[in-house]
């Protein structure tokens, strides 16, 4: 895959790196010269380009028109907005990704401005730190783009409602489907007869009701 | 008229005290306490403190209500994307932005925004200025793409038809002012002596028509 970052600074770098390593190809913009002289270490020179990212003589520089994927993680959050849409209505980008800096800026990131994942670092951050508090709550590890679905993770407590009986016998909500079962550090992928253990992490997709009506099936029974 | 002023440098306080002498409602958004200080003192439109990205902010000066809002601050993403949201979150139908770096002009066509180029324009105006006196602006459409000169006519074109004074297609006479009265004129219209001649011209057809002016004045 063809890649376009914009911003080069320690989010830029790091994506940079990580998509090269993938054998992805990859263009970085960056227009800060006390950071192209620190990213001219860390990245492949033929990777780096210098200019505005703002400047429409620079994307074209850079092969904008061939990418794939367009990523704008600059530190300014109305530049990532304003690139999003440039790069979707101009040169028909595929995908775009931006990086939120304050998150109360997050409300601009949608169709509005033709961001299709918004990556914002403030409320991933917290949503890990609640996950380590809250250990055996349901989790929604991702929202998917298109419609009310989330891919869930929930923990299976000792004496959870679930246990003993087989996935085919469980009550489950209309709009839920079980993804995978990791236990004990592997991946089962469930089928109709296989039952729940305690300390599953069960991975599901599901909407708002299904997630609540997992939830019901997860926790303990009554005491005694 | 509510209109909504993000940015208050030079140009935005200039526009809120020019809105607000002419009894409009005015609100005016900056994240810098310190700009407030560029408004007159007289200035009784409403201060919103505050980052123009905000929701808040936005809705507390007023976007949910408001007839124009105009995005002038010195950061172009910024009135891009404020212009923008005005546009398509608030429903706000007339909206004007400020072009600050010449070089992301064609941006604000994309967001299908309307701009003035201040730098660019200003820099355009000045060069003219720098050459010649004998054409004069006397209208800018756009932001100086097409503008409407006055031409002094001299006694050398004095019985010529204003073919002869024109070159190109890009420079194309309007009116001859004549002994106060003006009327329309064409290409074949005859120019008299001490005639104010006004075109429509883009930078390139003035320019053309100036080297015919100057190469005659050294004929003559």
């Amino acid at each position: 895959m063809f890649v376009v970052i914009a911003g080069g600074g320690r989010t830029g770098a790091q994506l940079a790196r990580y998509l090269l390593d993938e054998g992805h190809q990859v263009h970085l913009i960056e227009d800060r010269k006390e950071v192209l002289a620190r990213i001219h270490k860390e990245i492949p020179t033929e990777v780096i380009f210098s200019g505005n990212p703002m400047n429409p003589i620079v994307l074209e520089e850079v092969g904008i028109r061939e990418a794939n994927v367009f990523a704008a993680t600059t530190t300014s959050d109305e530049v990532n907005l304003a690139l999003c849409y440039i790069t979707r209505e101009n040169y028909n980008i595929a995908r775009t990704i931006a990086r939120v800096n304050n998150p109360r800026n997050a409300w601009l990131f949608d169709r509005k401005f033709h961001v299709d994942a918004a990556v914002n670092q403030a409320e991933l951050l917290s949503r890990l730190i609640e996950e380590e508090m809250s250990l055996g709550d349901m989790m929604t590890l991702l929202q998917l783009r298109k419609g009310r679905y989330s891919l869930v993770e929930e923990k299976i407590p000792v004496g959870a409602k679930a246990l003993g009986t087989a996935i085919k016998d469980l009550k489950f909500p209309e709009n839920c489907v079980i993804a995978a079962i990791i236990r004990e550090g592997q991946i089962v992928i469930p089928r109709g007869t296989t039952m729940f253990e305690v300390n599953d992490e069960v991975l599901a997709v599901t909407d708002d009701d299904g997630a609540r009506a997992l939830s019901e099936l997860f926790v303990k029974l009554a005491k005694g | 008229m509510k209109a909504i002023i993000v940015g208050c440098g030079r140009i935005g306080a200039e526009l809120a005290y020019r809105l607000f002498k002419r009894g409009h409602e005015v609100s005016i958004i900056d994240n810098v306490t310190a700009s407030f200080n560029n408004l007159p003192a007289d200035f009784e439109g409403r201060i919103h403190e505050g980052d123009a990205l905000n929701e808040d902010v936005l809705i507390r000066a007023g976007i949910q209500n408001c007839d124009v809002v105009a995005a002038v601050t010195n950061n172009d993403a910024l009135n891009l994307v404020v212009c923008h949201v005005a546009k398509v979150e608030f429903n706000v139908t007339n909206i004007v932005a400020r072009n600050y770096d010449p070089i992301v002009r064609d941006l604000f066509e994309t967001f299908d925004i309307q701009v003035v180029s201040s730098t660019s324009w200003g820099a355009q105006r000045l060069e003219e200025l720098m050459y010649h006196s004998e054409a004069r602006t006397v209208f800018s459409a756009g932001n100086g793409e097409v503008e409407v000169y006055e031409l002094a006519i001299s006694k050398e074109w004095d019985g010529k038809a204003i073919n002869a004074l024109i070159p190109c297609d890009d420079c194309r006479p309007i009116a001859i002012t004549r002994a106060g009265k003006a009327f329309l004129a064409n290409k074949d219209t005859v120019l008299q002596d001490g005639d104010l001649l006004s075109v429509a011209a883009t930078f390139d057809g003035i320019e053309e028509t100036r080297k015919v002016l100057h190469s005659h004045a050294k004929e003559a």
